[in-house]
């Protein structure tokens, strides 16, 4: 019962007129931005966190995350539409997506990334509901030890999952740990690597240094691309799927949303990885694989669900232990600590109105998209057609504007451009930036809890394998880090043999 | 003689990073086990940056890999340069004025074509007008006011 009455008070909180108003905002510029390739939901909403310093905690978190969801639902209509992803976790959607639109089938593509969005959505708001309570209140138990252990656990798998190389996903998030010691050390008060910069004495902002890394990387990446974008010109006829479209995507739909979900709950898991999960899942499963890559409309549906559902698994490790699994929860994570919210196990019990609300207002943005997105497809259509190289310096203003909005200073702009250089030479070598941003906003938290835990056993680090939740989580991280060198050696034989065939 | 790969070039930056994390964590009070200090786990990542870079760096010189390919730097360069002018700009003349001489030059950097430049133009006038209307008028944020007015007056 008291589940019930929670819920329902999510959505009085929902249905407040503000809050309402934020979360449209929010759905429908996440579906511009995921339409627009060039711009990501994690520079949007690095772009939009100063804005939300002026409204309450609970109309800016529905607002943010609106953004992201609302990515995840955009992006499919660019890859569908032009073959080029709006976003990573819609790159698969190209493969089938794409074929399904020269075969004249757009709108059946469309229609159903936007039914198989909205199913996953709200299938991994339940899977949320009911998941990140019950952690929460184990996680009450935990002490500094397993806070320590459950940090570098994530940080281990999330190398693990990374695209390139572990090795490297490793360094970013050592770099990403050393940024966030820069500022006053919390426990001691002595200032640390700020050499009398007065701005550097509150650390550096995860804010320049995200917007740096994904806009401004971004833009200066994609400064010399050669305008070459053609929309597939093709009348829209029938968006909704036909009887037999739901019946060759109802299962992998499921199949998506649930897949999608696991995966998002997994540190550097995320939207992107589900959906190639999903896609491989899908070819496995289907009866007719040789049609993947020619316009399967399970192609589709499944990735499409994937990644919108690992948007609500993300959230589940976020509010039930205070630790994001991803870019985009880290930067909620940042989001709801400017508002003076600790992330953590109190956070439910302590301010119910921010996770109910976000939870209702979940619900009820799902159904904003559908309606944002199957009747106004015309216009993403027409948004589409923006080039390019027009956009590429209203970004960059949106980043300098944005900067400068957090201290009113130019010095924050500053170091914006620094990590936007440091981004885009990372990009080029092959170096991930999600590892150094998790990293950067766990890194407090990391610290206190090992120089918390030391002070505990008197100088002793057995005190992490005496206690035997942290003791679990260390030996897990140690299998990670085992089973890739292990997978490493066969990895590398299975590519020398692809290469040669 | 061999071109240095990306690997090389790469490692050799974070080992920098790692060194200069280090020798900083150092000054700082380290502390006991204990105790840890300020200066204690800043010392224990920036030697693991090291370490990483080292090993990354030997990987790097035993394989034979290719040159970083594609880095590009001119059309950058000058992104990069207009902004920090525009931080000196905004300072003299004012948000509206400083955002469309920014504007004209980023379209005109990134617009292709002989006659682009009224259309370049047109966006940046466009552009400035709507950012000022968007974020000086409706957002408020308090761009600092223009020293060449409090100068004149």
């Amino acid at each position: 019962m008291e589940f019930l009455g929670n819920i329902l008070t999510g959505f009085q909180i929902t249905f407040q007129p503000i809050n309402l108003f934020y979360c449209f905002i929010g759905v429908f510029l996440g579906t511009m931005i995921g339409v627009l390739p060039g711009i990501g939901p994690s520079a949007t909403i690095s772009i939009l966190l100063p804005v939300t310093f002026k409204i309450p905690p609970v109309p800016s978190i529905i607002l943010l995350a609106g953004i992201y969801y609302g990515a995840m639902y955009g992006g499919s209509t660019t890859s569908i539409l032009v073959n080029v992803p709006g976003e990573a976790a819609s790159v698969v959607t190209c493969l089938d997506g794409y074929q399904m639109a020269r075969q004249g089938r757009a709108g059946q593509a469309l229609g159903i990334a936007a039914f198989g969005s909205f199913i996953a959505g709200t299938f991994s708001v339940i899977g949320l509901m009911f998941l990140s309570y019950p952690l929460s209140k184990f996680a009450l138990a935990f002490g500094p030890p397993e806070y320590f252990a459950l940090i570098l656990l994530g940080i281990t798998i999330l190398s693990y999952l990374a695209q390139k190389s572990m090795w490297k996903a490793l360094m970013m998030a050592v770099f990403g740990f050393l940024l966030s010691f820069v500022g006053i050390d919390m426990i001691t008060g002595k200032a640390r690597f700020a050499f009398g910069i007065s701005e550097l004495m509150d650390g550096v902002g995860i804010l320049p240094i995200a917007m740096g890394l994904f806009g401004v990387a971004e833009v200066l990446e994609n400064l010399n691309l050669s305008e070459g974008r053609a929309i597939f010109k093709t009348k829209l006829r029938g968006l909704l799927p036909n009887r037999q479209d739901w019946k060759n995507s109802w299962k992998s739909i499921s199949r998506g949303s649930f897949v999608g979900f696991i995966l998002g709950i997994i540190p550097g898991g995320g939207a992107v990885l589900a959906s190639f999960v999903s896609y491989a899942i899908e070819k496995r499963c289907s009866k007719h694989p040789e049609k993947f890559g020619h316009g399967a409309i399970e192609g589709v549906a499944g990735p499409e669900s994937a990644n919108n559902s690992a948007f609500g698994g993300g959230l589940v490790p976020l509010f039930g232990l205070g630790i994001p699994p991803s870019v985009v929860s880290a930067l909620l994570f940042a989001a709801l600590m400017m508002h003076g919210i600790q992330p953590g196990p109190f956070l439910i019990p302590e301010h119910p109105d921010v996770f109910w609300g976000l939870v209702a207002s979940m619900y009820l943005g799902n159904i904003m998209l559908l309606i944002i997105n199957i009747p106004l497809i015309g216009l993403w259509v027409q948004v589409l057609k923006v080039p390019q190289m027009v956009l590429l310096p209203l970004i960059l203003l949106f980043c300098i504007v944005g900067t400068y909005a957090i201290n009113n200073s130019f010095f924050d702009v500053g170091i914006m451009m620094f990590f936007g250089v440091l981004g885009y030479l990372m990009k080029k070598f092959e170096y991930e930036a999600a590892p150094l941003i998790l990293a950067f906003v766990l890194g407090p938290i990391m610290e206190q809890s090992l120089r918390q835990s030391l002070k505990l056993s008197g100088g002793s680090f057995l005190i992490f394998l005496t206690r035997p939740v942290s003791a679990i989580l260390l030996i897990l991280a140690g299998l990670v880090l085992v089973s890739y060198f292990f997978f490493k050696r066969k990895r590398e034989v299975l590519d020398k043999g692809e290469k040669k065939v | 003689m061999r071109r240095l790969g990306s690997e090389v070039l790469g490692s050799l930056f974070w080992m920098g990073v790692g060194i200069f994390f280090a020798l900083g964590g150092l000054k700082l009070n380290i502390g006991t086990l204990r105790n840890p200090g300020p200066g204690f786990l800043p010392l224990i990542m920036a030697l693991i940056l090291v370490f990483f870079s080292l090993s990354t760096f030997v990987n790097g010189l035993i394989r034979l890999e290719t040159p970083v390919k594609g880095i590009f730097w001119s059309r950058q360069a000058l992104m990069i340069a207009s902004v920090f002018l525009y931080g000196l700009l905004l300072d003299w003349i004012g948000f509206l004025l400083s955002t469309f001489i920014l504007m004209f030059f980023l379209f005109g950097l990134s617009i292709r074509g002989k006659s682009r430049w009224p259309k370049v133009f047109l966006y940046s006038l466009a552009t400035a007008l709507a950012a000022w209307v968007v974020f000086s008028w409706a957002l408020r944020i308090p761009f600092p006011l223009p020293r060449l007015r409090t100068i004149w007056m």
